[in-house]
């Protein structure tokens, strides 16, 4: 381990510890994964789907259909509309969902890193501590980021469970998840789009005076998840392997690029003089 | 070696100037006390010594590092106790001391338990190690913090109010650990106090700032005797005369003396009050006077302050 990760870790770990210990921050990072695996998947796939008749599953999901790539219609058209249904919303409509859930997740955490030692009036040994700048914002970029990503995981295994347990009778024995998009888009984008808007949330964090005031900020940064979901709902974009590697590579730029900033912007003498 | 040199060290925020051209020197195992009244700038310059904040303008070196260069090794050669105790609250002091610790580069974990224990020990925590420190009280936290920065065994301590929030029982405590960590180990230590005790029973030497400049420099006896002048011989007599007080006033080293009838009481200040006590005093009697009590009047460090403080 080099000296920059350990001393990183070593913020990480302190951090954990504390926020381990908080049940206001633990609570909606269990919540949330019980939300978007088990609650939303049945409610909004599984029992319409169950009680549906035939064709009115499909509406709504018209124009998300038509933007999808060939092979998959050639695929749907051998189905059933409940099948179909059940596919649509289960593989495409709540793909983005999923990258909600590590910004939810680390929202608290990553607007609580530099604003909270504030608020605690703890910052200003933190910022005495022999630790180099790229360090102390790798360590709380870290405390956001590890939990989120777990939380994330935790999820995709319990969504594709209720969604393979509901599938599998209705498509013949046929697990619908995990596939190589979701893989990609789970181990792959989640994270890339959780380090962009971690790093932009700690910056944020480091510059303000308070833990809320450095929440309000960071929620604008859900405004370009929330565009992806309708996106993909109106048909303007599909989830296809194709478009989630795009974004993943152009997302590992944006990180580096904040990571970078995030740094450069990165001054002891600004956080101690905004103190809450 | 200066273990801290600053030249023409200033700070501003704005319009605002906190520190303004202090310049002083540190020697090794010395205790330089800063005093001053709230926002005279004595936490501003800690902040900048530790790298925490950089300079506006000026030097300064710390154990022989330039501040606006080598800050991470300034950081590692320096123990801060910060004006807030620093703690955090839902770690257990141990978890506390074990960051700090590791953080600080101990990264034996022998090593590290034994520093911890016997710190946590010396400041009576060691029972208190696995609860949570918002458990702790005000003082045990102040305690906690004191420990955390010398748990590297740093040479140089930046100790901004050590034994603020402590019963006199535990200040003592810390009084007696701040010298003996000056005088047997040889740390050199900064001391932000408001507490003028702490200041005179503790500080080789006082500099008193005011508005970011320094107003004076000096041990505390020097600031005493800079202010107010020499000690005054206050002697009291069953009975006051004329004659009594024309003989002391002939005397060689005496200077100026003020008679209260009242209460029978001569105030006489001297030019060397060793010498000229004795003189005094057989002169009274040659007098025929009797003499009831004789007393060395020195004005207290804290008059002496206040009157620095306010003339400045």
């Amino acid at each position: 381990m080099t000296l920059t990760t350990h001393k990183a870790i070593l913020v990480f770990r302190k951090d954990w510890r504390e926020i381990s210990r908080n049940w206001q921050v633990i609570l909606p990072m269990v919540v949330i994964p019980f939300m978007f695996s088990i609650l939303l998947p049945v409610l909004v796939v599984i029992i319409p789907s169950a009680a549906s008749t035939p064709g009115s599953s499909l509406s709504g999901l018209d124009a998300m259909m038509s933007s999808l790539p060939n092979h998959v219609k050639d695929e749907l058209v051998e189905m059933t509309d409940q099948q179909i249904a059940v596919y649509m919303m289960s593989l495409y409509f709540f793909a983005p969902f999923f990258l909600i859930i590590p910004l939810m997740a680390s929202s608290v955490i990553a607007a609580d890193s530099f604003a909270g030692e504030k608020e605690r009036k703890t910052i200003e040994a933190l910022l005495a501590m022999p630790i180099t700048d790229s360090q102390l914002f790798l360590g709380k970029v870290l405390v956001s980021f590890i939990p989120s990503m777990i939380v994330t995981s935790i999820s995709f295994l319990i969504y594709s469970a209720v969604v393979d347990t509901f599938s599998y009778p209705l498509f013949g024995g046929r697990l619908l998840l995990p596939n190589a998009t979701w893989i990609l888009l789970i181990f792959g984008l989640a994270p890339t789009v959780a380090l962009a808007s971690i790093g932009l949330t700690v910056v944020i964090s480091a510059r303000v005076k308070g833990f809320r005031e450095a929440q309000q900020i960071s929620a604008v940064l859900l405004i370009p998840i929330f565009m992806l979901v309708f996106g993909q709902v109106a048909g303007a974009i599909v989830f296809g392997p194709v478009m989630v590697a795009a974004l993943i590579a152009l997302l590992a730029i944006i990180d580096l690029l904040i990571f970078r900033i995030g740094v450069k912007l990165f001054r002891r003498e600004e956080i101690m003089t905004k103190l809450a | 070696m200066f273990s801290i040199e600053t030249e023409g060290l200033t700070k501003r925020f704005g319009s605002l100037t906190a520190v303004d051209h202090l310049s002083f020197k540190v020697g090794e195992g010395e205790i330089l006390g800063l005093l001053g009244p709230n926002g005279a700038g004595k936490t501003t310059t800690v902040r900048m010594l530790a790298c925490i904040i950089s300079p506006s303008e000026g030097s300064a070196r710390v154990a022989g590092y330039e501040v606006s260069r080598d800050s991470l090794k300034i950081r590692q050669m320096v123990g801060i106790l910060t004006e807030n105790p620093s703690v955090y609250d839902r770690l257990t002091a141990y978890e506390n001391m074990d960051f700090f610790a590791e953080a600080y580069g101990v990264s034996d974990t022998q090593e590290r338990q034994n520093r911890i224990r016997k710190l946590l020990e010396f400041f009576e925590l060691w029972e208190r190690r696995n609860g949570k420190v918002a458990t702790l009280s005000k003082g045990m936290k102040q305690k906690l913090a004191i420990a955390r920065a010398l748990v590297h065994e740093p040479p140089i301590l930046f100790l901004d109010e050590p034994t603020s929030g402590l019963d006199p029982e535990s200040a003592k405590g810390i009084r007696d650990l701040t010298k003996r960590l000056s005088h047997d180990e040889k740390r050199t230590i900064l001391l932000c106090t408001h507490r003028l005790e702490d200041a005179e029973k503790l500080c080789n030497r006082v500099m008193i700032i005011r508005n970011g400049r320094s107003v004076i420099v000096g041990t505390p006896e020097e600031l005493r005797n800079k202010i107010t002048g020499q000690p005054v011989l206050q002697i009291t007599l069953r009975s006051l005369n004329r004659k009594i007080i024309e003989a002391v006033k002939e005397l060689k080293h005496v200077r100026e003396v003020n008679a209260d009838d009242s209460v029978a009481r001569l105030m006489v200040a001297v030019d060397d009050i060793e010498v000229a006590t004795p003189e005094v005093i057989r002169s009274i009697i040659y007098a025929d006077g009797m003499v009831l009590s004789a007393n060395v009047v020195r004005p207290s460090f804290e008059e002496a302050y206040l009157k620095l403080v306010s003339e400045a």
